[in-house]
Parts: structure tokens; sequence; C-alpha cells
């Protein structure tokens, strides 16, 4: 009870931000609460399903090239691309899941990884329609005003991240649970582990898809860069370990502390990185809970 | 008739250049459960470091100072990052492993930056122990370092498998490797086995990384690409297999060599990253896998 | 009454120093750790050093704000936004890379802030203001599109391949990038122009680490020379191209090879390799060149990188706009910027109109820029073309290359 009201009293007061900050650091919190998405996502199936998904980037990147490419070539309405691409990564989770999650441990891993690497080299290879490196330049975008962005941000990050934590807290998310840290304790209870696993992976690719078509109509473009590089996924994996994971609600700040600390740290140049890498590295070398697990535990556990 | 060779001897080089990084990495997870992915990083350190020192010391001294290097990132990585990890009392056992991987992915991002701050993201290359070039039957050149490449690599497995098979040490990295709890119960000290195994993958890794920056050069850039390329061939393989990593290391190195001369460069590692898909859905232990 | 005097004296001069010391700020946004990246900034440091030991514009000393975009488009875009919106800068000079200029054009148009590339050589970036000029006027291309790059090369191989070592045939090698799409259509279309018949046209993947099996396809085709477009690759193919002794020679664009850091990546394997640029250290193409590589050495250790020299121009262009405009307002500036006729390092500078094909893009021509050809000799740019040129020199190649001309 007490983290939701804690988390209300965060929305109104994120809410009402644009009234005094600059356009810029809007911007930068923008991108930050598509990030908080995708890492959100990437905790239901790592800290509910205990399924390590080193390719976040594939679900997400179908999703914003498939919105994309419904807009550049054929010239769909801003929602239906959106709508557009959700299915396509939901499709591509569904396809990349139903035999990988048959595979333990870092196998699973790494056939999540193969498929960012093939998904890229799909992208070079069909470079006349997607741009390749280049990229693509969408003619739509959500709106050009800075605060319009926030919000819709702000309010996407809101639902997906209500939807998420309900889900992690029903019955559902409790088998989840179970199915993750125990599958054969779980299977011997009577629970369809895979089924389950597959329905999280379904729902991770939803709004890591959804999050990642919002995220091209909001910068106008769409890259490998952006949506598809290890690196970005890297930095989804970060944001949630570093965020606590197992709550949903820390990825959503280790997201947002990963982006602003990227934006202040910018001055270092091309340390930043290096610097931003150490950090969470000692998050996960002295508080291996996370920011916020390391809060939660200290308040002594408050469910 | 030349084509055959040249692909042959390219293919061969590159082959054993991989199976080297392999080993070391296979080694590690096989020995002490840990899926280093600071492992291009290592690599990328060595061969760094042996260009650096070669303006000096000459490609000898480059070469041992790289080696050295190596070993040394090896071992900050096990005292810093993979120990503190394994002996904490806060991470719950079955997420260890993934706090290892996490802890040693930042790490490698870390020391991809360093170098890069340091030296920029240019490509370095290591000076070859041996200039020139030798000229094999049906016209084929090959630059003579890259056989000396070879030579090293197959010595380096040559003696890792001497040092597991007839010494009593080596057998109780094997032992190590199927059975910890017995080899414990035996009365071995577990922390000097792991020591060893990160001695010995630092060596490894560090000729590898020697040997690739003398043979394509090595940028900063290159390092995830390192890391997931051993990744690869070590799952083909089979996790924990030095002899599954070795022939899998000659089934990609030959894949995209052949995709490379016959098909075209731009392809060249689709079919092995195919391959891969294949065979962790059809046989996901890898070709050698134990477990 | 002399109180009131002195204070109004105070105020006055307090106001005029206020003024005074206002900097007029501009942002450089480059890949820092990158040869050609890390010369952008220094090269505007050197200028902005310049023009503030002469008093600035009108008292006003130049500021400049730099950010690090490690190459990546989304990085730039965010640096560019917050140069606008936060640091309030006047004007932006902002990478090499086609594609992180390409997604910078429409900012500097929504932001109406004037930007200009220092290098990056892909015909859109010129294509693509002329198309929409209205938005896109704030965008300048400072460097020469692919087109006039392959033009230049052509050029310089008609007088010294195909003339002087009677070369017939070629391979065309070049990266898989946006620059060199134009570039590699250009190289077909002028090279048999000039008597030499293109074998073949190989696109490397820019991620590529093992040229070995290129060269064996070049080789295969027994060409007289290897023409080049490489620039996010230089040191691994100029290297393995000397240890692997490919006996066919490399003459072309070779953007890394334009710093003397090149040839100490490559432990001086880049000798012999034959490349085009704008200006290098040791000829004079203007009486500003070598001050200023000079200057560039004794301040960073290392000769500049080509974009060094275009940055430390553009940085004066800019300024010399705004002295002429008599203002900071973007659409004065980028009026200003269209008459612009500078000399630079690098020749004579001055933009195409918005009639032109490229619009705002550098003219090319023997009186505007027209760079010149170097050769890496033992350590140094030995210039070979154009052959009036003084201090011009005969190409060498390592022995292990074989000129099939009878020579």
């Amino acid at each position: 009870m007490r983290m939701v009201i804690v988390a209300l009293v965060a929305f109104v007061i994120l809410a009402v931000l644009p009234l005094g900050v600059s356009g810029y650091i809007l911007g930068l919190l923008t991108l930050a609460y598509y990030f908080g998405v995708f890492a959100m996502s990437w905790d239901l199936l790592f800290g509910f399903a205990g399924e390590v998904n080193f390719g976040p980037t594939f679900l997400i990147g179908l999703g914003a090239y498939g919105a994309g490419l419904l807009n550049s070539e054929a010239g769909w309405p801003v929602a239906a691309c959106i709508a557009g691409g959700t299915a396509l990564a939901v499709v591509g989770g569904l396809l990349l899941a139903l035999p990988a999650l048959r595979l333990r441990g870092p196998y699973f891993g790494l056939v999540t990884l193969v498929a960012v690497l093939l998904l890229t080299q799909a992208i070079t290879i069909g470079s006349k329609w997607t741009g390749g490196e280049i990229g693509l330049s969408l003619p739509d975008v959500l709106s050009i005003d800075d605060a319009t962005n926030y919000w819709i941000a702000l309010v996407f990050m809101g639902v997906a991240g209500t939807l998420l934590f309900l889900l992690s807290r029903s019955p559902v998310g409790l088998i989840l649970q179970a199915c993750g840290q125990d599958p054969v304790e779980a299977a011997a209870l009577g629970f369809n582990v895979s089924k389950h696993k597959l329905a999280a992976f379904c729902v991770s690719a939803l709004f890591s898809g959804m999050s990642g078509a919002m995220l091209v109509f909001y910068f106008g473009t769409v890259s490998p860069g952006t949506v598809i590089d290890i690196a970005v996924g890297v930095q989804v994996i970060i944001a949630t370990v570093l965020g606590g994971r197992r709550t949903i609600v820390g990825a959503a700040i280790g997201a947002i502390f990963l982006i602003v600390a990227g934006e202040v740290l910018r001055p270092l140049g091309q340390m930043s990185t290096f610097v931003v890498s150490g950090v969470a590295l000692a998050v996960i070398l002295f508080f291996p809970d996370g920011l916020l697990g390391y809060v939660l535990h200290r308040r002594g556990r408050t469910v | 008739m030349t084509l055959a060779l040249q692909i042959l001897i390219d293919g061969f080089a590159i082959s054993a250049l991989y199976g080297l990084g392999a080993v070391g990495f296979t080694l590690m997870f096989g020995v002490s459960g840990v899926l280093n992915l600071a492992h291009g990083g290592t690599m990328l350190v060595a061969a760094v470091v042996a260009w650096l020192v070669a303006d000096r010391a000459g490609a000898y001294g480059g070469a041992a100072a790289g080696v050295a290097a190596g070993f040394a990132c090896a071992f900050v990585t096990y005292f810093a990052i993979v120990k503190p990890i394994q002996r904490s009392r806060a991470i719950p056992a079955e997420e260890k492993e993934i706090f290892v991987l996490t802890g040693t992915l930042l790490w490698g991002i870390m020391i991809q930056e360093a170098v890069a701050y340091f030296t920029t993201t240019s490509p370095h290359t290591v000076r070859p122990l041996i200039e020139g070039i030798v000229t094999l039957a049906a016209g084929v050149r090959t630059p003579t370092n890259e056989i000396l490449t070879a030579v090293i690599c197959w010595s380096a497995i040559g003696a890792l498998w001497l040092l597991i098979n007839r010494t009593r040490t080596g057998k109780a990295l094997l032992a190590a490797s199927i059975n910890p709890r017995g080899l414990v119960l035996l009365g071995y000290e577990l922390s000097n086995i792991y020591l060893l195994v990160w001695a010995i993958y630092g060596v490894l890794a560090g000729v590898a990384g020697v040997l690739l920056g003398a043979f394509l050069g090595v940028s900063s850039d290159n390092a995830g690409t390192l890391t997931a390329s051993a990744f690869s061939i070590v799952v083909l393989g089979g996790l924990g297999s030095v002899s599954g990593s070795l022939i899998a290391a000659y089934a990609v190195g030959y894949l995209e060599t052949l995709t490379a001369y016959l098909i075209d460069p731009s392809l060249r590692t689709i079919p092995s990253l195919l391959l891969l898909v294949a065979v962790v859905y059809v046989r996901p232990q890898g070709l050698l896998g134990r477990r | 009454m002399k109180a009131m005097l002195l204070a109004s004296v105070a105020c006055l001069t307090l106001s005029v120093a206020a003024q005074a010391a206002d900097p007029i700020k501009i942002g450089v946004i480059s890949e820092n750790s990158a040869i050609s990246g890390i010369a952008i900034p220094n090269g505007a440091q050197i200028a902005a050093e310049e023009i503030n030991a002469k008093g600035g514009v009108d008292g006003r000393m130049i500021e400049l704000v730099l950010y690090d975009d490690h190459n990546s488009a989304a990085d730039a875009v965010r640096a560019f936004q917050r140069l606008a919106n936060q640091d309030k800068v006047v004007a932006v000079i902002a990478s090499y890379t086609s594609e992180v200029a390409l997604a910078l054009q429409p900012w500097a148009g929504r932001l109406k802030m004037p930007f200009i590339t220092p290098g990056a050589a892909s015909d859109e970036l010129g294509k693509r203001i002329h198309a929409n000029y209205d938005t896109l006027k704030y965008a300048f291309h400072g460097y020469l599109a692919s087109a006039f790059l392959a033009q230049s090369v052509c050029d310089a191989a008609k007088d010294l391949l195909v003339d002087k070592l009677r070369m017939k045939t070629a391979v065309i090698f070049s990266e898989d990038a946006a620059w060199t799409t134009p570039l590699d259509a250009g190289y077909e279309a002028c090279l048999p122009k000039i008597g030499i018949q293109v074998l073949d046209h190989i696109r490397v993947n820019p991620d590529t680490t093992d040229f070995t099996p290129i060269y064996n396809r070049i080789e295969a085709k027994k060409p007289d020379v290897m023409i080049t477009g490489i620039s996010h690759v230089g040191v691994q193919p100029t290297v393995q191209w000397a240890r692997q002794q490919v006996p066919i020679p490399m003459f072309g664009i070779s953007s890394q090879a334009t710093s003397s850091t090149f040839w100490k990546d490559t432990n001086g394997q880049a000798e012999g390799v034959v490349l085009q640029l704008v200006a290098t250290n040791t000829i004079a193409t203007t009486p500003k060149t070598i001050p200023f590589a000079e200057a560039y050495f004794k301040k960073f250790g290392v000769t500049p990188a080509y974009t060094g020299y275009t940055t430390y121009d553009e940085l004066h262009i800019i300024v010399d706009a705004i002295r002429r405009a008599g203002s900071t307002d973007p659409d004065k500036i980028v009026a200003a910027m269209e008459t612009t006729d500078w000399q630079g390092t690098i020749g004579r500078m001055r933009f195409s109109g918005k009639d032109d094909v490229f619009t705002h893009a550098l003219i090319y021509g023997k009186d505007d820029v027209s760079g010149l050809v170097v050769q890496w000799r033992d350590g140094k740019q030995v210039p070979v073309w154009p052959l009036n040129l003084p201090g011009v020199q005969p190409m060498a190649f390592p022995s292990f290359i074989k000129l099939n001309a009878t020579n």
C-alpha cells in the first residue's frame, strides 16, 4: 500500500514537470520513460520467469522497424503503425520463444543473442527498404511539442508499468515466479511451465514492441544503432539489474537513473560510458538487489 | 587448385585462432562455471599492450608484454568481480551465474571504453614476430606469421592437453569440471584450482589476443564481437568440452572462410550463425557437450 | 554631481564590459575516439584561439561547447538538441559520418540552427538541402560530395595511372556505407572515360576484420590497380594488404590515412598507399595550410586528419559570416554563409546555391577546392598530383607491388 502511494505521488510530480522544466530535460526523460518500459518488460521475463533474454532488442527492433516500415512504405497512420509494429514483435517473440524456451540456462540467452544478430543482418541485407545502417526517416512523428511527447511517454510508462506490476502480483505472476525459480517444483504442482513462460515472453514482447514503435515516432527516425544494437540491449539489462530485479518498478527507476546519469556525466565525454558501467558494476557487487531492492529491504518487506 | 589451397590455409589459421580463444573460454566454464563476458576485452588488452610496447621493446618484447597484460587482466576479472560475486551472501545461489554474467559484461564494457579513450577506436596491429611471405605450391602466398600463428596456437593447445592429461594438477582440473564436490572430499582446495584455471585462461587469452592483433588487427569496437564469437563456438562444441570447442572452431572457421571466398565476404558470418541456431535447437548440449 | 557622473560612467563601463564578456558559443559534436573525429574539436580549438587572440568578434570571445557523439546518430541528435536548447549556441559543427549528418539535418531545420559538417561525403547531404531548401537551408555540407571526390580521383588517375603507367584495368574496393554509393557510381562512370576498365566492384562490410578473401578475389581478377573508397576501415585492410604482399597498388580515398596517427597504427605498413585529400602538412595549398598544420602538430603531437583542416576553416567561415551579418540571428547567419568566399587551408571555399544539384556544398574546381593526391613514403605524405604542384614527386611503390604496364 505504501508503495502505491509513493508511486502515485511520484507520478503526479513527474506529470507537472513540464510546467517548469526545459524542453531538453523533458526530451531526456521522454527517452528514459520509453526505456523504462523496455526494462520493465525485461524484468517480467527475467525477474519472474527466470529467463535471461540477452536480446531484448530483437523484440524492440521488430516493433520499431515494423512500425517504421509501415509508415514509410505503406503510409499508414501513426496509431495503425504502432499496432502493426507491436503485432510483429509479438509474432516474432512467439516464433523465437516456442523453440527457445525448451533450452535451459545459457543456451536460451545465446539464442536470443543470435536472434538480434540475425535481425541486424536482415536489416543490412534489406537495406533498400530498411535504409540499412543509415536507418529510415519517417514522415510522421507523434508530436513536435516537447511537453506533449513527454506526457504521452509518461502516460504510456504509467499504464504499461501498472499493467506489468499488477500482472506480477497476480496469481499468474506468482505462478510465473514459481516457474522461474523452481520449474521442477512448479511442474510437480501441476502448472504448465512452458505455457506460462511463453505467455510471459509474449507479454514482454507486446510491451517492448509497443514501446519500440512509439519511440520511433518520437524520434522520427529508426536505425539499428538506436533500437537493435547489442549496446542498447545491454543498457536495458543494466537498467533492470541496477534498479532492482523482480520489482518491475525498479526497472523503470533503473532506466531513468541510467539515462539521467549518462546525461549528467556528459562533460566527461568519452569516459561517460566507462563511469556509468563502473557505477552499475559497483551496484551489482555491493547492492545486488539494486536501488529499489535495497530501499525495500531496508524498510522491511512491504508487499 | 590455387583457390582450394588458399582456402585451406587461411581457414586453418583463422580456425586455430578461434580455437585458442574458445578453449580458454570453455575451460573457464567447465572448471569454474564462469562465462566470462569480458573475454573479448581481455584479448583486446593483450593486443593493445603488445602494440604499445613493441615500439620500445621490439616485436618479441611487445608480444611478451601483451601476454602478461592478458594474464593480469584475467586476474583482475577474477579477484575484483567474479570472486566477490561468488562469495557474496546477498545473492542467492541460483542467481550467481546471472550476476557473474552481468558483472563480467559491465567489466568488458569498461575495458573497451578505457582502451578507446587511451588509444582511439582505430584498430591496432601487433608487429608480427616473423616478417615476410612464404610462397607455397600453386603460387599461394601466405604471410610467414600466419603459419607461425597456427603453430603457436596448436603448441599452446598441445601444452594444455599435456597439462590436463599428464600432470596431477591437470587431472585435478579435469576432475573439478566433472565433480567439484568429489574433488573437495579428496582433500583438494577448490580455490587453488580456480586460481590455476584463471591463470591458464589468462595466458591463453593473452596469447590469442596478441596473435589476433598480429593477424588481423584489433580495435576496441571488436571486443563484443570477439566475446560473442567465442561464446558461439563454445556452445556449438559443447560447453565445457575442450575438444568440442576445437572441432567447432574449425567448423566455424572453415564455414566463414568458404563463405567469404566462394559466396560473398559480407555474408561471412551468416552460415555459422545459422549452424549455431540449428545445433542449439536440435542438440542443445553441443557436439561434444557433457552437461 | 561628480558622484553621479562617476556612477553613470561606471554603469556604462559595466554594461559595455558585460556585453563584451558575453561570449559567442559554437557547438562541436564529434566522435572523439576516432582519428578523423578527434581532429574536429582540435581544429576548432585552434581556430577559436586564433580568433580570440585577435579580440574575438567585436570584443565577444568565441566559446566552444564540445560533445562526443560516439558516432551514434541518436547521441548526436541529443547533443544537437542540448546545444540548441540548453547551451544556446549560435551554430554547430558536427560529425564526419554521413549517416549522422543526415540524421542531424532535419533537426537543424526544426530548431533553426545553422549547422555544418566538416567531413562526410554522401551526395544526399547536398541533395536533401536542395530538395527541401526552405526547411533545411540551415544545413551546410563542408566537404566535397562523393561525386566530386570520384572526379578528383579520376582526374589524378588519368595523369598518374593512365598517362604515366599505362594502366588499363581496375577493381573498385570500397566500404558499404552511405557515402560510397555515389562515390562508386562516380568511379564507374569516370574511369572508363579515362581508359580504365572496371573489372569488378567490391563493397565490404565496415565490420570486416579479415580482408584476405577479398584481396584474393581482387588478385584473381588481375587488375592493374585497386581504386579505393574507405573511411571507417583503413588500418586493417592496409596492414593486411602489406602483410600479404598483394601485388596491386592502392589508389583513391582512404580517410584514416590522412593523419600521421595512421602511420603509427599500421606500424608503417601504409608505405606506398596513394590517397586523395584536401590538404596535407607539407604542401602550401594556400598560405594558411602549413601554418595551421604546424600549429596543430605543436599542440597535439600528430598531423591533422582531413577533418582538422576543414573544421578550422569552417569555424573561421562561421565567424566571418557572423561578422558580415552583424548579428547571430540564424537566418542572417545562413544568408551570410551563402555568400562565403573564404580562403581556407584547403583552397577557396564557396558554397553552391539553391538552384544547384547539391545545395550548400563546397564547390569543387581547380580554383576552388580541388584536393591533391599524396603517397605515404617513409612516414611522410609525399605529394604526387597535381603534376604542376611544387614539390611533386613521381610515385614509388614497395617491392611487392607488380606494376603490369610496360613502364
